[in-house]
């Protein structure tokens, strides 16, 4: 499993080589300060700092995604509204810098390169507190468990708060993920992870309409 | 400064309106009501006259009551006003033909100040004072056509009570209107200039507090970089621990991005910094600055309990906001061991729910707010 590395501080670009040191499963097969510095070189996974050289680059994760790249941004700025835009945008995960750990980021990068859903607290956060107009119809119990791990200790913590079993927190938080990559902009990244949802059982494929803007039908004479 | 002059507005909306009562009240008693007394014998039907008086006194009470209660006329005027132009017909019927517009005849000259009462304040007020005016004018005319008293010498008495009356009456309306919007004016001026201080002396606040504290993380940084370079070995697990406390401030400064922060927030933050200074390892997402305003004693109830965890936080702590429009939910885990926790969410009386959770050596408080 490759993964290319966008990242203008040093001391991070070693501490995130460290995490990949062998003999894990995940290589680090090229890194960069700028997009442009790791481009044409293919990796499996994109992780992708937001903030190179003082400019946020929130404008760029979707031409990155455009072309079916899996990106994954890896950001103090775990604003909500800015890890909605990256995945609108068709990131497939947010890690947020204040929390990450070696274990946390691994188990990400391996989810998002296999295309499963991957839920970060900085993620739930920004989908459970979602109100803009193409928000996915989330279930209370959803919606609970993603604010439940956004702000509790651990995915055991939620369940014991909720009465249920840790793999059914699990499930709610994942198709809360899968209903929100459905709600966005399509882009290729969600799509794949659509198709897994589905072969996985998660959600059945009527559960799943992928956006599509009105916009994009053109006027009524073009059909 | 501004509570000040609001009030004074609020007293020149009052005392105009009261202004106006006083005038049509002295009018009506010391005029019409001694005229009506003292030249009862050159009344056609002075009963009628004195009914009219009686009429004219009821309608005069229920304007003074609304502008006493509102500074403003009654919210129905169309009957009162068409009760007072039946006064003015009253009186004239009252009297004898040939005192018409004489000393007597004293409903056409007075009954302007009731309509100067009614329309007082009401959102169409000139056109309404102005219909009033005319009518009272109109049925003077009429009266006089009908009598026959179209006379040059009458014609003259009536445009002079009529220059007389409309110009106090509407003189005073205008006056009192012009005083009033200035005050008002002043008072939106003052508004504004207020909110303008508070704005910039919030800012000033903050942005002091952020120098102290990029002071504070540049000792920090210096003195663990002095470590550093005097030897200190960045194996060693305290060297590790200070380097990692230094690095989880400077991230929070440089996420704090609002001026003005809320309130809520504002607490928030002055507790994770005396946290800090018991060296505890605090980590806290940026709390967003969208957070809706919450009702009384909400903020006090959402804050009272994570505050409590994070105060007594031993060695690390975690500190979040979530909101919506009509949800805010404040959490904090951990590692406190005294505080005393509830097994059942325990209901506040604003409506925050406050749950508990202890697991593994940390505890884990959650308040959440739910809006209408």
């Amino acid at each position: 499993m490759t993964v290319a590395l966008v990242e203008d501080h040093q001391v991070v670009v070693d501490g995130v080589r460290s995490w990949f040191g062998p003999p894990g499963p995940i290589e680090l097969v090229v890194q960069g300060p700028t997009i442009e510095s790791v481009r044409g070189i293919a990796a499996d996974v994109l992780l992708l700092d937001l903030n190179l050289n003082g400019t946020m680059v929130v404008d760029r994760v979707g031409e990155l995604c455009a072309g079916g790249q899996r990106v994954i941004v890896f950001s103090e700025h775990e604003e909500p509204e800015i890890v909605r835009k990256v995945l609108d945008a068709g990131a497939s995960a947010f890690i947020g810098k204040g929390r990450a750990t070696k274990e946390s980021c691994l188990e990400t990068i391996l989810e998002v390169a296999a295309d499963r859903p991957s839920v970060t607290p900085p993620m739930a956060q920004a989908i459970a507190t979602d109100e803009g107009p193409h928000r996915p119809q989330l279930s209370d119990k959803e919606r609970a468990a993603l604010l439940y791990w956004f702000q509790s200790m651990s995915k055991a913590s939620v369940a014991a708060r909720m009465g249920i079993k840790e793999r059914t927190v699990r499930q709610y938080i994942d198709r809360a993920r899968v209903k929100y990559a459905a709600a966005g902009r399509p882009a290729p990244t969600k799509e794949k992870l659509l198709i897994c949802a589905i072969q996985d059982g998660l959600v059945s494929p009527d559960e799943v309409t992928v956006y599509t803007s009105l916009a994009a039908k053109g006027p009524p004479g073009d059909q | 400064m501004t509570e000040e002059i609001e009030q004074i507005a609020q007293r020149y909306a009052r005392y105009t309106a009261l202004g106006a009562v006083v005038i049509a009240g002295v009018w009506h008693l010391g005029y019409d009501l001694t005229v009506t007394l003292t030249g009862w014998s050159s009344f056609r039907w002075p009963l009628l006259a004195l009914a009219a008086w009686i009429v004219y006194s009821v309608v005069f009470a229920v304007g003074a009551l609304a502008l006493s209660r509102t500074s403003r006329g009654p919210d129905r005027i169309l009957e009162l006003a068409l009760a007072t132009l039946a006064v003015e017909i009253a009186v004239i019927v009252a009297s004898r033909p040939d005192e018409l517009l004489g000393i007597s005849d004293w409903g056409f000259g007075s009954i302007g100040w009731i309509g100067v009462m009614l329309t007082w304040n009401r959102p169409r007020w000139r056109s309404e004072i102005v219909a009033f005016l005319a009518a009272n004018a109109g049925i003077m005319l009429a009266a006089m056509a009908v009598s026959g008293s179209l006379d040059r010498v009458s014609i003259a008495k009536y445009l002079v009570v009529i220059a007389g009356g409309v110009t106090m009456q509407l003189g005073y309306m205008a006056g009192c209107h012009m005083l009033r919007a200035r005050a008002e004016d002043t008072v939106l001026l003052a508004r504004k200039l207020a909110a303008d201080d508070a704005w910039r002396e919030s800012a000033q606040r903050i942005h002091t507090d952020r120098l102290r504290r990029y002071e504070a993380i540049r000792d920090v940084a210096e003195s663990l970089l002095t470590q550093l370079t005097d030897g200190a070995d960045p194996g060693d697990p305290r060297v590790r621990e200070d380097c990692t406390a230094g690095a989880m401030r400077l991230r929070r400064l440089i996420t704090e991005r609002e001026d003005v922060p809320d309130e809520l927030v504002a607490v928030l933050r002055e507790r994770i910094d005396a946290a800090e200074r018991r060296q505890v390892l605090v980590t806290a997402p940026p709390f967003g600055e969208h957070l809706p305003a919450l009702p009384n004693g909400v903020r006090e109830d959402l804050l009272r309990a994570p505050v409590r965890a994070l105060d007594g936080a031993i060695s690390r702590a975690r500190v979040t906001v979530s909101a919506m429009s009509t949800m805010v939910s404040v959490a904090v885990v951990a590692d406190n061991e005294d505080l005393p926790i509830s097994s059942t969410p325990v209901r506040e009386a604003s409506g925050v729910v406050v749950s508990y959770q202890r697991q593994g050596g940390e505890i884990w408080v959650n308040s959440i707010w739910e809006g209408p």
